[in-house]
């Protein structure tokens, strides 16, 4: 991020190649739409090259900065737009493009997700509806008790369970 | 608003983290974190990544060919580096220098142009005042000259005279108002072409003891001449007035061409 936040390009272009799928990936997950995604994507590249200086590594990994950058990004937009016209391209289809850095890459994602699969395994359903609502589609706990009918003091709950058993299934993995 | 760190904010925190946060409860955390409270940012942090793993748990998508290069040409990132980072820290300040000195170049620039039309500007203006006054004078001295004929006409008993212009010149024609009372008298010709180099007009009284001299005069450029006369001696006595050409200076008696004669 220091070399980026010096004007280096081939830096840039080097977290470009390992992060991007990862941060598209994300962008789909959230928007649905492979287009709209990818147009969200190079406004969170440009705002990394342009403030890259503001990174603080205390508070995040260099992933975690961007994958944070994009989620806000994609849930603006999201929220800009009919929900309900959502994922008219499906996450399977957008993974069968996967064209990016095999290997390495690849198979630190496939880890990644067999491991937080694994943790999220430990959830009810109930728990990790409510957190994929929240962190996926920028839910507050009003708007999905409102979505799921259900008591907020319920939803609340549901959270905050569900974020403390997500919590110790990762750091025991 | 507390300040101080409570077991009820570590209960907010994973909702907070994963966004879940809304009314008053949003508030009072966003209040108690401004506050720079190092358990909750230190929660805050563990919570965050957390979710970084749940966000990185997406099955990845490689961006497109034209996406990957639209970002890299946008950004500039083609290039190795785009400035050197040891002179970074010059680069504001010398930036501000130079914008600071090609303002002055262009001001200064500006400013010169500036000057230079101004002073051309101020003599363009100094001509046509200085034009003005010679018109001014011009318009009083001819202004003092017809209140000076008005004058004499007005007089009862003012007498007129005409002459007729004469070979070479038998276009020109001359008036002369004498005032008996007090003497003064003026001549008008008009018509009349510039005497050669070295010779003028000059006006004669003819009366019973012959040509006696009134004045030379030169006409400007519509032909016109002039001769004033604050006394003359014996007004009754001018019987003719004549215009003749005489060397510079004038002369005693008329010895040159007669152009004008009444």
């Amino acid at each position: 991020m220091r070399r980026i936040a010096a004007g280096d390009g081939e830096a840039l272009s080097q977290v470009f190649d390992l992060h991007s799928p990862v941060v598209l990936g994300l962008l789909v997950r959230i928007l649905g739409r492979r287009s709209e995604a990818e147009e969200i994507l190079q406004e969170v590249f440009l705002q990394i090259w342009t403030q890259a200086d503001r990174y603080d590594p205390e508070r995040a990994t260099p992933r975690g900065w961007m994958l944070m950058l994009a989620r806000s990004r994609a849930l603006d937009q999201l929220r800009r737009r009919n929900a309900s016209q959502r994922r008219d391209e499906t996450v399977a289809d957008a993974e069968a493009r996967w064209e990016g850095p095999v290997g390495t890459a690849r198979l630190e994602a496939s880890e990644r997700h067999g491991r937080i699969a694994s943790a999220l395994g430990v959830l009810t359903p109930e728990q990790r509806h409510c957190i994929e609502l929240a962190f996926f589609e920028g839910l507050t706990h009003t708007q999905i008790a409102d979505r799921l009918h259900a008591p907020l003091g319920t939803v609340k709950s549901r959270i905050l369970l569900g974020m403390g058993k997500l919590r110790q299934a990762l750091s025991t993995s | 608003m507390t300040t101080t760190h409570s077991p009820r904010y570590d209960e907010m925190l994973p909702a907070y983290a994963v966004g879940a946060l809304d009314g008053n409860e949003l508030r009072e955390l966003e209040a108690h974190l401004e506050t720079g409270c190092p358990a909750c940012g230190e929660q805050l942090a563990l919570w965050q990544g957390d979710l970084e793993e749940l966000a990185a748990s997406v099955p990845p998508v490689a961006p497109s060919a034209e996406t990957r290069g639209r970002i890299l040409r946008l950004t500039g990132a083609g290039r190795p580096v785009r400035r050197a980072p040891r002179l970074r820290w010059l680069a504001l300040p010398a930036a501000a220098l130079l914008v600071l000195a090609l303002w002055g170049v262009v001001r200064q620039a500006r400013l010169g142009g500036e000057v230079e039309r101004l002073r051309s500007e101020r003599s363009r203006l100094e001509r046509q005042v200085a034009e003005l006054d010679r018109e001014l004078g011009l318009a009083r001295a001819e202004s003092q000259r017809m209140a000076a004929t008005l004058a004499i006409l007005s007089t009862p008993g003012a007498r007129t005279i005409r002459l007729a212009g004469l070979d070479p010149v038998p276009g020109a024609i001359g008036e002369t108002f004498v005032e008996p009372q007090n003497g003064r008298a003026v001549f008008w010709a008009f018509h009349l072409p510039a005497p050669e180099p070295g010779k003028t007009y000059q006006l004669w009284w003819i009366g019973d003891q012959g040509p006696v001299s009134a004045g030379t005069f030169d006409v400007d450029a519509q032909g016109r001449g002039r001769v004033e006369v604050a006394r003359v001696d014996r007004p009754d006595a001018i019987q003719e007035c004549a215009v003749t050409i005489e060397p510079a200076g004038g002369v005693p008696q008329p010895t040159g061409a007669m152009v004008l004669k009444g």
